[in-house]
């Protein structure tokens, strides 16, 4: 049961890791609350599904993957640009929109409960005693590559310097000739390919429409908990709240709670030290 | 002997003496207060906007009055409960800027308390109204004492996270009641109507009246810049768990009714949707015109009007209304009854100058 737990928290951490990865970043440069971060997941999976009907499932993926681009940048682009002076109408705006998804993909498919099953989902490993299945394993080496070449991005190139010049202060890296228009794009598209590589990892997981603000939520609370906008915090979070999260479902009589963990998390968290793990002080 | 008696005759006598003495001076002082009020409000009544709120008022109760129809009065009794719930939303964002996503566990608790007392104690629907919507507002002040140090994104999603822990709570197996059936309805559907109209407009005047008060111009003066208000000297956690206070005591207010009205408390009252809507209403009509929610809440009752007479869309209708919030939000960013109200005096005084 110990070996199990170390597993299942490892690859509970990985998809925190990768949903609060792209909020955190989002929040960090644009301070934008993107609501509609777990309408991206949701839109993803379903296309991959819908596609993957008709046709081979890394077609199916490769079109996921594009299509959820192309709506992180819609979002940006249409939606929240118009509103950027008022944080209440970005809020607003991505949240009509994160519901819109929701609404749309129980309106086409329903509100019950789907999963696209990869090959390879089927494969199970022995290891020192261990039954695993390959998927928990293509879980955690694909957020792993994903999330070091995410903030290798961010440190190392110049587009990375340039993501950070904003995070730092926007008018001084706009005097500084940096279109920040771009760079809030680019973050998005980033947040947007982070959530939607999860629906490819973690296919062969169940997915429905109130997954939008399942996800919403969970992302929110890792980045709360590691510190809003803070990259580093957001991965220590996402693993602890994993594990937090598989331990609950192993405790007896408990198991059923174990969805309420992370909300549980965050109400401490938000009492006792508002500004997160490795937040800077900001909120009073 | 008596003369103790006497003295405390004449103590009192003093006493009443100088009760009555003080009555009318008392009532001098709110005398003298009314016909300012009663004079704003026959200012207000004899302007456009008041004109035009009367026409739609008498409008709404002509509504059910000449079509005799029940579904339409049910549609509207619903809007109108709607109109509270999105009305309390809109106070505590639009006015307080506190923006919250946890306005269904107000509705829950509320409706609950209500269910409750009707069920077990066979309390008077008013009286277990109005205890529903104070135990709503003592929670609403639990949640704010620790929510109100966070601020904008961190308020709303800890509120978000306060409304489903009640709902898994009342939803998970352990929990006692889940559900309270079987309550007595109230009266024939057309007085339900009226008494959830007079329910409406008290709760739109008091909203109404805390917003142009002193404490409404205060909460704005949070909303508009905390960190100013808060160096002019004004106690802002005071007054945010004020605001928070009032909101959670209104969507009681919205949750007893629509217990009332259902018959039934059942945890999906606690449903974060419930919140979505409350939003998804106020924000048509107009984050911070509080009056703006029924205009939301009448729009979603004719989607699901329209959608009854046309199947195809029996499945959209929740998804035609988050399009016609992206909509509203991008053309105008703070709803659609300002600028309805502005341009019908346009009209109107185009068609007056001829």
């Amino acid at each position: 049961m110990f070996s199990e737990i170390l597993i299942y928290g490892l690859v509970q951490g990985c998809i925190l890791a990768l949903f609060a990865l792209g909020f955190s970043l989002v929040y960090g440069v644009g301070g934008i609350l993107n609501l509609s971060h777990g309408g991206f997941y949701l839109i993803t999976c379903y296309v991959i599904f819908k596609i993957n009907e008709i046709s081979e499932l890394w077609v199916a993926m490769t079109i996921g993957i594009i299509v959820v681009v192309l709506i992180g940048a819609f979002t940006y682009i249409a939606l929240i640009k118009p509103l950027q002076h008022s944080p209440v109408g970005v809020l607003i705006v991505t949240f009509a929109f994160g519901f819109l998804i929701e609404q749309f993909v129980s309106f086409s498919e329903g509100t019950g409960s789907h999963a696209i099953y990869p090959p390879w989902f089927y494969i199970t490993l022995d290891f020192f005693g261990l039954h695993l299945q390959f998927f928990n394993i293509v879980v955690i080496v694909g957020a792993s590559i994903l999330v070091t070449v995410v903030i290798l991005f961010i440190k190392k190139t110049k587009l990375g310097k340039s993501i950070r010049a904003v995070a730092q202060d926007r008018e001084a890296a706009q005097l500084m000739g940096i279109n920040t228009d771009r760079i809030l794009i680019i973050s998005l598209i980033i947040s947007a390919l982070l959530a939607g590589s999860v629906a490819i990892l973690y296919a062969g997981n169940t997915f429905q429409p109130a997954d939008a603000w399942r996800t919403l939520l969970v992302a929110f609370a890792v980045t709360i908990f590691g510190g809003m906008g803070s990259i580093s915090g957001s991965i220590i979070g996402a693993f602890i709240m994993g594990y937090a999260m598989t331990i609950t479902q192993y405790l007896p009589g408990l198991g059923q709670y174990s969805a309420l963990v992370p909300i549980v998390i965050i109400m401490i968290m938000l009492i006792i030290r508002p500004q997160g793990l490795l937040g800077k002080k900001e909120v009073k | 002997m008596l003369k103790e008696i006497r003295r405390a005759f004449h103590d009192s006598g003093a006493a009443i003496k100088n009760f009555f003495y003080w009555v009318p001076q008392a009532t001098k002082h709110v005398i003298d207060e009314t016909p300012s009020s009663l004079g704003h409000f026959k200012s207000w009544a004899l302007s456009f906007r008041g004109g035009i709120t009367f026409v739609s008022l008498i409008g709404l109760i002509l509504i059910p009055l000449i079509t005799q129809n029940n579904y339409y009065t049910t549609l509207l009794i619903y809007a109108m409960i709607y109109a509270i719930l999105a009305a309390s939303w809109d106070f505590l964002a639009g006015i307080a800027g506190q923006v919250s996503f946890g306005h269904a566990a107000f509705l829950g608790i509320a409706g609950f308390t209500t269910a409750i007392l009707i069920s077990s104690y066979n309390c008077p629907p008013l009286l277990a109204l109005l205890i529903g919507a104070i135990t709503a507002m003592l929670f609403g002040l639990l949640i704010g004492i620790p929510c109100l140090r966070l601020k904008g994104p961190y308020l709303a999603l800890g509120t978000l996270a306060f409304s489903i822990i009640l709902f898994r709570l009342f939803m998970s197996s352990g929990w006692p009641i889940k559900q309270i059936s079987g309550l007595p309805k109230l009266s024939s559907q057309i007085n339900i109507f009226f008494i959830i109209l007079g329910f409406m407009l008290l709760t739109f005047a008091f909203l109404h009246i805390i917003t142009s008060s002193r404490a409404g111009k205060i909460l704005k003066s949070i909303r508009d810049d905390e960190i100013c208000a808060e160096a002019s000297g004004i106690n802002t956690t005071k007054y945010k768990l004020l605001a928070f206070a009032v909101s959670a005591f209104v969507a009681g207010i919205a949750g007893a009714l629509m217990v009332m009205v259902n018959t039934t408390a059942e945890y999906g009252l606690f449903d974060s949707q419930y919140s979505f809507y409350a939003i998804v209403m106020a924000c048509i009509g107009g984050i911070g015109t509080i009056s703006g929610a029924i205009i939301g809440a009448l729009l979603f009752q004719i989607i699901s009007l329209i959608s009854g007479y046309l199947p195809f869309l029996g499945e959209a209708q929740l998804l035609i209304l988050p399009i016609v919030l992206l909509i509203v939000i991008l053309a105008a960013e703070m709803g659609v009854l300002n600028p309805l109200i502005d341009n019908l005096k346009k009209l109107y005084d185009l068609l007056r100058r001829r």
